[in-house]
């Protein structure tokens, strides 16, 4: 987006002023971003699990409309290290799982106030995450990400077995009671009116709040010289150490803005299930942040949270069909074909990794140029032919 | 018991467990070492040793997975024991070779992160891929009676306790899972430290450019060093089956651990991966033996406390480049 920005008279010259142009002008600036993800946060869960056709060819659902969001906030801090700053972290379970758990052991020893637990959870994460980055940064490449990686496994032990008084092992933390929102709003209440029908439950409505906050922040940081420096240490690490900036705390805190996305997200996972499995600390949950980030385009604003989108639509609803047929005919094409879920995203995942490493939104990107390209070259040649017309 | 025999079967259990590590680790290792390349599907060729070692080995009844499903009521030959660890290393030796001509190969050039990322990718493929033909659900494989018994010769018992002085009764197999290990990397060792073809090697870890310009063909070993990594990781899968549990999210769960021991070992080093490998079995041992809670984090905690004091591994001599 921003090098297109850089010259914005070239395209000008191209797309002149009409709508499209206007468009392409304002789609750069925070607040259209901001906007326009507000209203798609508001239409879809409308559109996902209750619009008359859509909702009927997506088979969508409320909750997971909201898991969808949850880890949108998960990716999105995610990507801030991976896509902007170039470090391959492995242990981010160690955040979602942890702030997970510190949210859930709050709402049961101190109070279940929604805020409170966010509020709690993410501190955590902050914390644990300037311990860990500290110690994982000491080491670049691979050793980063096997450090990342050997740390997050060491908590998903501990909490197995050693802590396990305090986040009852292997069961998973159970009993978590979510209080109420200002103690008057039930989260799992549905809300009233129109906004019912577009957001469904109070509890979307909080979720997609963070959702919000969490696209406007890491906008603002990305756009930001800040962010720019995360960029700069990405393209060429020695040269960004060489014009002096200190490497060093650039990528401490480009790993703690990270946990803080991870722990909001992992915060609210506890919210939205009122329950912690162990599994969330487990490498693996590492794992599929790595692949969905990677699946959507690791280096674009909302490409992970379409990679999250993606990820959790095949694990949920592509999981439970039966058999795969050929559209509005009986002939089948592949049997059982929900049980191969995994194995085909696995495949997926590799073919993008391999031939496309920006992702899907690196396809659509391109799509978009060729159609703009498409378009800009259909109005010259028009307004060609009409001033031939006047001669 | 006394204490002295306490601590000889601690040693003795965490030779054992170590010697997985080792297997897994030096592949690892040199495969790291000498193409550069990371290979997070190693666990993956683990899970398909241990599933053709109970191929070839055994012949287990299936319940679950599409195999059951199309008909097939048991798996495998039920040749005995000594034929899986002569076929199974050839098998994944072959499947480490096409997966560096295939895979690896064109990915040389690119950054570390997309060799994780694609590496990763594979190892959720392959896992998947025995989820579904197999299921999910552990497979029994029984530890060998006795291996090497043709026709009238009996062979030789591995299974069942053997006495050793002081530790008193011992479980036999344990004991061969130490020899196997231990021959198996002196092989390797002798092969890359010894052999003009282990010199190649050697010098294509310095300067692979150099070794191309002086007229030596680098892809041949390099492709070689690949499948002997995925050959020990093969063997690994076959000895270390009947001691662990046999599902498919095997390959996965043993992956970090044998990238633990690569990393404070020293990449590049045999000996530094034997000695790591060492280091996580006695603590795991120890551990199991005084704290069993502690018994997991232990290994990561020690990784963790190498990995910030001496950074490039306990035995690895190479400047650490970040």
């Amino acid at each position: 987006m921003s090098e297109k920005d850089a010259n914005p008279s070239a395209k000008d010259a191209l797309v002149g002023g009409s709508l499209f142009g206007r468009w392409e002008k304002l789609r750069g600036r925070e607040g259209t971003v901001v906007g326009i993800t507000a209203i798609l946060v508001a239409v879809f869960p409308y559109l996902f699990a209750r619009a008359p056709v859509v909702s009927g060819i997506l088979q969508g659902y409320q909750s997971l409309a909201t898991l969808i969001l949850i880890w949108g906030i998960f990716a999105i801090g995610f990507d801030l290290l991976l896509g902007y700053t170039g470090l391959l972290s492995f242990g981010h379970a160690a955040f979602w799982g942890g702030a997970a758990y510190a949210a859930g052991i709050v709402a049961k020893n101190v109070s279940g106030d929604p805020i409170v637990m966010v509020v709690s959870g993410t501190l955590f994460a902050v914390l644990l995450a300037w311990v860990l980055g500290f110690l994982s940064l000491r080491r670049g490449g691979i050793y980063f990400s096997i450090l990342t990686l050997a740390f997050a496994q060491m908590f998903y032990y501990m909490a197995a077995s050693p802590l396990a008084f305090l986040t009852n092992g292997e069961n998973g933390l159970t009993g978590v009671e979510v209080g109420s929102f200002l103690g008057v709003i039930h989260l799992e209440s549905d809300i009233p009116s129109v906004g019912g029908m577009l957001l469904g439950t109070w509890l979307y409505a909080f979720v997609g709040v963070f959702f919000v906050g969490a696209v406007a922040v890491a906008y603002r940081i990305l756009n930001s010289p800040y962010g720019m420096v995360f960029r700069a240490i990405r393209e060429n690490e020695q040269r960004a150490e060489f014009v002096g900036l200190n490497v060093w705390r650039y990528k401490l805190m480009a790993f703690i803005i990270s946990g803080a996305f991870a722990g909001i997200a992992g915060s609210l996972f506890t919210i939205h299930g009122a329950y912690v499995p162990l599994q969330s600390l487990f490498w693996t949950e590492s794992g599929d942040i790595v692949v969905m980030t990677v699946l959507g385009g690791a280096g674009s604003m909302f490409g992970p949270v379409l990679g999250v989108g993606l990820y959790l639509y095949i694990e949920n609803i592509v999981s439970t069909i039966q058999a795969l047929t050929i559209p509005f005919t009986d002939i089948v094409l592949i049997r059982d074909f929900g049980f191969y879920w995994h194995l085909l995203l696995g495949l997926v995942f590799v073919v993008v990794v391999w031939v496309v490493p920006d992702g899907l939104w690196g396809i659509l990107n391109r799509l978009r140029e060729l159609a703009v390209e498409f378009g800009s070259k259909a109005a010259e040649r028009l307004r060609s032919r009409s001033k031939g017309g006047g001669r | 018991m006394s204490l002295l025999s306490d601590v000889l079967v601690i040693l003795l259990n965490g030779l054992q467990q170590g010697a997985i590590y080792v297997l897994l680790a030096v592949g690892l290792s040199i495969i790291l070492g000498t193409l550069k390349f990371v290979n997070f599907a190693h666990g993956a060729l683990y899970l398909i040793g241990t599933y053709a070692g109970l191929f070839v080995a055994l012949n287990v009844p299936l319940s679950n997975g599409k195999l059951a499903e199309w008909g097939f009521s048991s798996f495998g030959l039920d040749i005995g024991f000594f034929a899986a660890l002569i076929f199974v290393p050839l098998f994944v030796f072959g499947v480490g070779l096409l997966m560096e001509r295939y895979l690896a190969r064109a990915f040389y050039d690119r950054p570390d992160t997309d060799q994780i990322l694609v590496t990763f990718g594979l190892a959720i493929v392959v896992q998947e891929l025995f989820r579904v033909l197999f299921g999910s659900n552990s497979l029994p494989f029984e530890q060998p009676e006795r291996i090497l018994s043709f026709g009238s010769f009996a062979g030789l018992p591995v299974s069942g306790p053997v006495a050793l002085p002081i530790v008193g009764n011992f479980p036999q197999w344990r004991l061969w899972v130490i020899g196997i290990t231990a021959v198996l990397v002196a092989l390797v060792y002798l092969l890359v430290e010894y052999t003009d073809f282990g010199l190649v090697v050697r010098a294509g870890t310095r300067d692979a450019e150099m070794v191309r310009l002086l007229g030596i063909k680098i892809t041949r070993p390099y492709i070689v060093v690949f499948g002997i990594g995925a050959a020990l990781a093969g063997v690994a899968g076959v000895v270390g089956g009947p001691l662990n549990v046999v599902n498919p999210t095997i390959g996965t769960n043993i992956l970090v651990p044998a990238f633990l021991t690569v990393v404070i070992g020293g990449v590049g080093s045999i000996a530094g991966a034997v000695v790591g490998g060492i280091v996580f079995g006695l603590t795991t041992a120890a551990l199991v033996a005084f704290a069993p809670a502690w018994s997991q984090v232990g290994l990561y905690a020690i990784a963790a406390i190498v990995l910030l004091t001496r950074p490039q591994g306990l035995l690895g001599d190479e400047e650490v480049t970040p």
